[in-house]
């Protein structure tokens, strides 16, 4: 062989060696749907057994309860955990494809509300109900026990993270524009945040958190049912394109971007961005804010509004409704887990009542389980829970779709667009409804 | 009876073969087996939260691709990307490493300073940057301000070219030292004498340079490009971090559509078309630079 001949051949399979080790997707395993039997329970676990735990840092959670918790766990129990946390994008971006090839390396892994009915299809979790006992879920909240069960009518995850957002306001720097109390619609909303911005109390209404990234899905799904629209029907047929209110939901994001009600910069920002605004007292609302906020109003070194904020509704549309978004986070098995037992007992131990009430006391997060939302213990320490109430009442899901992800990827890039003021509110929904049309009625 | 080990030692090709075997096989299992499966995979329809669908559909991935307008965009996005990047860090990383190699006092610890970006993680990289380029409380804007060149804060990240801009300026401040070191190293082989000769002929800085160093240094140049080519089309951390693919799609590199694909939307037959059609992409300009660069080298 010529060596000019040899060069490039070297040089090509060197080029694909690069590029195809980074971009190369292992092989699928052959998936089970959920109804196939599962394997049987694992032996009980020993004591000294280690398990690989993964899942995002409660952003609530500055001074290491969970971790705190985990090393009680480990005492108590005689397992030990190896944890690894890190951001939720990173967390998904090790879960996932771990679970997609059928990985043995978690034991206990982050389940996110949106992956809820892509899991169910792809069998990827263990059933809980092969290990909890008999009435395990009774005084749990129901919606979060319906929403991490598959249609098999079993429970696959079991929350740790009752992430239901809530509408936070300063209402120091709202008297200072002169009002005594926080907005009850949309329009109240708009003026309130114009007035304040003219006399100077703050630089915007709110920063959104519009970045062309994963949580502008959660974005689209709030600011859709904050004006009473819908993006699928019950039978997960397509309506964002032909839902008058969905319309409106998005053109009061474009119009605020305009109008001077939201920092143009949320374009770029994402959520711990638009806190970090909130919490610098630049911005009067945070429509939709994690249930730990408070501990970060108390921490000087992020915060200049301790003492000034308060919790209201989500300002309502025209049927007079409010809404919220919950996001909650579960613990699941993986099916490919060699230490199921184990795994179970850690889930077990960090969703108890009492590792729950512990770890509402240290950082504030919202409890799974009815009764201690009544605790005395923690209305002492939380009297605002009680303003969560009425928004619990309304705080709806991720759309439950298997074929969320795609939703997720196309409706953000359209809807940045139409934000970016490069197509209309209608074009952007259309566009959605275009490029999804092969999952239209598919559950 | 005769010791195996030394009958292996004596007979140099059999040990030649001994010694390869473990590299060989672990270029199998982490090289050669994904990239083949990865190619049988993108034949076949494999949603992985919707298996009940699974069929061999023969090229159809690869024809949908051709139509997938947000694929073919984010192909265009990579290559401008890839080859600015490497313009810049070519001339820039020359431009350093022609320093550096002068001696002058402390250039052993300016040497070092000068691998730091290249050896910070790329996931720290991009945060640092994100925050430059921050609207409301970014380094950027409070220079570009305070100097008088902007008059407000300017939401960089939310204008398509500017965005595309500082994606490439992160990227060459981070990858430019490699191509320094690979050149400063291949700079150290170039003889004296031939600088020497060529000033008693009268030879001036630059012509000695374009007619001794470029030629010289030619090989390393070539291999550098096309690594930071190839690299560029792999960055994923730096585009997810800072811009997240936006404003509006318009930096959304490959990388971010086979990892959306593939691992968010579990669509893997299609993604790994999609992988496989981009590293064709790749490979037609990778193989003529190279056929072109290597004749230049061998008339050298």
């Amino acid at each position: 062989m010529k060596p000019s001949r040899l060069f490039s051949v070297l040089s090509v399979i060197l080029a694909l060696a690069f590029v195809l080790s980074a971009c190369s997707t292992p092989a699928a395993p052959t998936v089970q749907p959920t109804t196939a039997p599962v394997e049987p329970t694992a032996p009980p676990a020993a004591a000294g057994e280690t398990i690989t735990v993964i899942f995002p840092k409660h952003e609530a959670d500055i001074k290491g309860a969970f971790e705190s918790r985990i090393k009680e766990f480990e005492k108590e129990s005689g397992i030990t955990v190896n944890l690894i946390q890190s951001d939720w994008d990173s967390v998904a971006n090790r879960v996932v494809p771990e679970l997609a090839t059928n990985g043995s390396a978690y034991d206990v892994v982050e389940f996110d509300n949106g992956w809820v009915a892509e899991w169910c299809g792809a069998g990827w979790a263990t059933p809980l109900n092969d290990f909890m006992a008999a009435g395990y879920t009774d005084g749990m909240i129901p919606g979060l026990v319906d929403l991490f069960s598959c249609p098999d009518g079993k429970l696959y995850g079991v929350v740790w993270n009752n992430d239901t957002r809530f509408f936070h306001y300063n209402a120091a720097k709202l008297t200072e524009a002169g009002f005594t109390e926080p907005p009850k619609t949309w329009e109240e909303f708009t003026s309130q945040s114009l007035a304040a911005k003219e006399k100077g109390a703050v630089k915007y209404g709110f920063a959104p958190f519009w970045n062309q990234e994963w949580s502008l899905g959660n974005e689209f799904h709030f600011w859709t049912y904050a004006f009473g629209g819908e993006l699928v029907d019950d039978k997960a047929c397509i309506v964002m394109n032909k839902d008058a209110n969905t319309l409106k939901a998005v053109q009061y994001m474009m119009d605020s971007l305009t109008n001077g009600v939201a920092d143009p910069a949320g374009l770029t920002y994402n959520q711990a961005a638009a806190q970090d605004i909130f919490l610098k007292g630049d911005t009067l609302f945070l429509p939709q804010a994690i249930a730990g906020l408070m501990a970060y109003t108390k921490d000087a070194t992020v915060s200049k509004v301790d003492g000034q904020i308060k919790i209201g509704l989500v300002p309502s549309a025209d049927n007079g409704k409010s809404a919220a978004l919950t996001l909650p986070e579960a613990y699941a098995i993986p099916v490919g887990s060699k230490h199921k037992e184990a795994a179970w007992k850690f889930i077990q131990y960090m969703t108890s009542k009492e590792t729950n009430k512990l770890l509402a006391q240290e950082i504030g997060i919202l409890p799974i389980w009815v009764d201690l939302f009544s605790d005395p213990d923690l209305t002492a320490v939380y009297p605002f829970w009680k303003d969560f109430q009425a928004q619990l009442a309304s705080a709806r899901g991720l759309s439950k779709l298997t074929w969320y992800s795609d939703l997720v990827d196309i409706s953000t890039a359209e809807l940045h667009k139409a934000l970016s003021g490069q197509q209309t509110a209608q074009e952007a929904l259309d566009a959605m409804a275009k490029q999804l049309s092969a999952y239209n009625c598919v559950p | 009876m005769r010791n195996p080990l030394k009958s292996l030692s004596d007979n140099k090709r059999t040990l030649g073969w001994a010694l390869s075997l473990p590299a060989v096989l672990a270029i199998l299992g982490i090289v050669v087996i994904p990239v083949i499966q990865s190619l049988i995979q993108s034949f076949y329809q494999r949603d992985l939260s919707r298996p009940q669908l699974d069929a061999f559909i023969g090229l159809l991935n690869y024809q949908n691709l051709f139509a997938d307008a947000r694929y073919l965009h984010s192909m265009l996005a990579t290559f401008r990307f890839s080859l600015i990047s490497v313009i810049f860090e070519l001339i820039l990383g020359v431009s350093i490493a022609l320093v550096l190699n002068k001696n002058f006092v402390g250039r052993g610890f300016v040497r070092g300073l000068m691998i730091l970006p290249w050896a910070m993680p790329s996931i720290v990289n991009a945060a640092m940057w994100k925050w430059i380029y921050n609207a409301d409380y970014g380094v950027l804007n409070a220079l570009l301000t305070q100097v008088g060149i902007l008059d407000q804060y300017k939401i960089w990240l939310s204008d398509p070219f500017w965005a595309t801009a500082l994606i490439i300026l992160a990227n060459v401040w981070k990858e430019t030292p490699f191509t320094v070191l690979m050149v400063l190293a291949a700079l150290q082989t170039v003889p004296d004498e031939l600088y020497e000769a060529a000033k008693v002929d009268g030879s001036s800085a630059w012509q000695s340079f374009i007619s001794i160093t470029v030629p010289l240094i030619l090989p390393v140049l070539m291999i550098v490009s096309m690594l930071q080519f190839i690299w560029g089309f792999q960055t994923y951390e730096l585009i997810t971090i800072i811009t997240g693919g936006g404003p509006f799609s318009t930096t959304e590199m490959v990388t971010l559509r086979v990892y959306a694909t593939t691992f968010r939307s579990l669509r893997f037959g299609y993604g790994s078309a999609m992988a496989y059609l981009t590293s064709l992409f790749i490979l037609v300009p990778v193989v003529i630079y190279i056929r072109s660069a290597y004749k230049k080298v061998v008339e050298y």
